[in-house]
């Protein structure tokens, strides 16, 4: 059907024929015959239609001034055009005719077909006017965008019947209506603190959460700065003063919540930091505990290859010189104690002498060391002889004051 | 000779601070019926007491018994002297769709709300006082077209909270946020966080008090100093129709771009059966193709002669 009526648009194109004009002519002829049948609403129309908005229920104004001459027609919807700022059509019913608007800037003749035109399909729905029936179903067909469909894989398309539905823009009448309960603009800015953007928040990508809540928060940061501005400029206040307690939206319980919550997460960022740390730390000590005990086999390795080869030596030492001989033994020994001497050196007991530190002689000195430890403290003849240490004062107690009695030391408390 | 008196005195009090003259110009005088319908869930019901929580101009209502006859809001709106309506209509158990209406004139409009965190899921730290007046931060994007304009006043009326209303308080610590993204309606709500606020507000405050039409030098205020902190909740309204009158009237507007969650679901339960039924369509092609052989039929082809079993009988 659509495209049987593409191809006659066509072939009347090619003929030169102006189809607006033909359009236009069938719906003058509707337009008589339903005037005929919808007398008493005729007051009401021609007001609105020297008036300055068209309406949904001036549809029929629309056709009604049709019957005018046409050139009327043309000279009152410029004048319509003019006083809605470009917002000429009161219906629009697609992108389509979006696009055919902006042919309409160029001339006014084109106006008037197109007003006529929506609004023919708008009440298309009502009455089945055979020519915008058809108009209404091509448009259809346009509706259902390809690259929804294309989208799917072709095995899943399967049973899915594209949906569409039928965009109503009714522009007019949705400015008469935002007219009729809009605030007065008189209001001063305190009285809805509604602020707009000065530039339209743009989100590249709506499910990038981030960049997403950046705009929101950059739009409403814009707006928070200008309306303080503004409601200073006002004199109303502000700021909420640091002594001014009231009920909050959230409750002390919520916000104990929330704080848990954060605390919550604070413990459990520092408990994993520690863990990560301390499992670093493990990995390193036990490459340094391998590498130690590497060394300490090697050293051991060498030791037991050197004593190998002095066994060897000693055995087959026929051969050899006794100076040779020595000249080895000394050798050797000489390697085994600087090694035993220098791991003592490292284990910290001892000094390079091989004797016993300073320490160790007055410890020993005080508490003994080696000997036989019995009877080391008791009396032998020779101290038992000595008196030197007797005193017969002390023996009497008389070199010290005497210790008072236990009532004068109570009193003396 | 009282009249006389009294015209001139207020006349001399009315010169000074234009007090008086307010009284005859318009207010804004904004109440807010919100009330759900039955069949909400938990989430739709936090979201409104949230919603009621952040605007001390509504008042809550008991759920609605009906989901067609909403024209019967008009008249608890009346009841209950509101001149504005937000309607939570559930379906399914799971839907939401948010009306915001003007009894008794409209218009109304009809958005299905989507990505619904209330308040206390959100966790956020930002806090406010409970019936202070917001800034509402509208997106530039709203004044371009004639629907967004009314659904922008729309919001406006609802969310905006008079300088009149009963349980106000006179601070503003919190802004809303509305903006236009993907055709869709992101709603936001900050905490206005001022460092340093005290001293600088301090000093503001008099000025103001002192001098009120003489803007003072800020202070370094307006363009630093202001953060803002979440509080919550955070929703999404997708426009879909608009109708002139309160509940009722012609639609003035309706949206092409919207999808009832309805055909997203049945159109993936579709998919889903696509499958199959393409699977099942090819079984039963192959089986035509199979009999149109005739390797179905169980018909013999003929023994050539010089088949094995023939040479090697």
């Amino acid at each position: 059907m659509a495209k049987d009526q593409g191809l006659r648009a066509l072939l009347k194109k090619q003929k030169g024929v102006d189809f607006k004009k033909e359009h236009q002519k069938k719906l003058q002829k509707q337009a008589e015959k339903r005037k005929r049948s919808q007398k008493p609403t005729d007051k009401e129309i021609e007001a609105e239609g020297s008036g300055l908005e068209e309406d949904s229920e001036a549809n029929d104004s629309g056709e009604d001034v049709k019957d005018v001459a046409k050139e009327e027609v043309a000279a009152k919807l410029a004048e319509l055009k003019e006083k809605m700022n470009g917002q000429a059509s009161g219906w629009e019913t697609d992108e389509s005719e979006d696009a055919e608007e902006d042919d309409e800037d160029e001339d006014d003749g084109g106006i008037d077909i197109e007003g006529i035109d929506s609004d023919s399909e708008s009440e298309s729905d009502e009455e089945d006017g055979a020519g915008a029936e058809d108009d209404d179903e091509e448009e259809e067909e346009e509706d259902i965008p390809l690259s929804d469909i294309e989208s799917l894989a072709s095995d899943e398309r399967g049973d899915i019947i594209p949906h569409q539905r039928l965009t109503i823009n009714n522009t007019a009448a949705l400015l008469r209506s935002l007219k009729a309960f809009a605030l007065p603009a008189s209001l001063p800015f305190s009285a809805a603190q509604a602020v707009t953007s000065d530039a339209p928040t743009e989100i590249k990508d709506v499910e990038d959460d981030l960049t997403r809540e950046l705009a929101f928060y950059k739009q409403s940061l814009e707006a928070v700065k200008e309306g303080r501005i503004r409601l200073n400029k006002e004199g109303m206040p502000f700021t909420r003063p640091t002594d001014y307690f009231a009920e909050m939206v959230k409750s002390e319980e919520q916000m104990g919540k929330v704080r848990a919550k954060m605390v919550d997460a604070a413990a459990r960022k520092k408990a994993s930091a520690d863990a990560r740390r301390q499992r670093d730390l493990k990995k390193f000590g036990k490459a340094v505990q391998v590498a130690k005990l590497q060394e300490r086999d090697k050293a051991k390795r060498d030791t037991l290859d050197k004593i190998n080869v002095l066994k060897r030596k000693r055995e087959g030492g026929a051969g050899l010189t006794t100076n040779e001989e020595d000249m080895f033994d000394v050798a050797l020994d000489d390697a085994a104690d600087g090694e035993k001497a220098a791991r003592r050196f490292k284990d910290g007991r001892g000094g390079p002498e091989g004797g016993k530190g300073a320490k160790r002689q007055k410890k020993d000195a005080k508490f003994g060391f080696g000997g036989k430890k019995r009877f080391s403290k008791s009396n032998d003849a020779k101290s038992s002889g000595d008196v030197s240490g007797f005193s017969v004062k002390k023996m009497k107690g008389k070199g010290k004051s005497q210790r008072p009695g236990k009532s004068r030391r109570a009193a003396g408390k | 000779m009282a009249a006389v008196y009294k015209s001139i005195s207020k006349q001399k009090s009315s010169a000074p601070n234009g007090k008086e003259e307010t009284d005859n110009k318009p207010k804004n005088k904004q109440r807010v019926l919100i009330l759900t319908s039955r069949g909400v869930t938990y989430r739709h019901r936090h979201l409104l007491g949230d919603l009621n929580a952040l605007l001390p101009h509504s008042r809550k209502d008991a759920k609605l018994d009906t989901k067609t006859q909403l024209h019967q809001l008009n008249e608890l709106a009346d009841l209950y002297n509101c001149n504005n309506v937000m309607f939570f209509e559930a379906r399914k158990g799971k839907d939401l769709y948010i009306w915001l209406s003007k009894p008794p004139n409209g218009p109304t409009v009809k958005m299905h709300c989507q990505n619904i965190h209330t308040m206390e899921e959100l966790n956020f730290t930002g806090n406010c006082l409970k019936g202070s007046r917001p800034i509402l931060s509208f997106d530039a994007a709203f004044d371009k077209q004639a629907h967004t304009k009314v659904i922008k006043e729309l919001l406006t009326h609802t969310f905006g909270v008079p300088a009149s209303s009963r349980k106000v308080k006179p601070f503003v610590d919190h802004v809303m946020g509305f903006t236009m993204a993907d055709g869709k309606i992101w709603i936001r709500c900050y905490q206005i966080a001022e460092t340093e606020a005290s001293k600088n507000g301090k000093a503001e405050n008099e000025e103001n008090t002192q001098e009120p039409s003489i803007v003072a030098p800020k202070s370094g205020k307006g363009e630093t100093n202001v953060s803002l902190v979440e509080i919550g909740p955070r929703f999404v309204l997708t426009p879909i129709v608009i109708l002139e009158g309160s509940f009722g009237g012609p639609v003035i507007y309706e949206n092409k771009e919207f999808v009832s969650p309805n055909q997203i679901r049945s159109d993936l339960r579709k998919s889903k059966a696509g499958r199959y039924n393409k699977r099942a369509d090819g079984i039963m092609e192959r089986k035509a193709k199979k009999s149109d052989l005739g390797l179905r039929t169980g018909a013999t082809h003929e023994v050539d002669e010089l088949d094995d079993r023939v040479l090697f009988a």
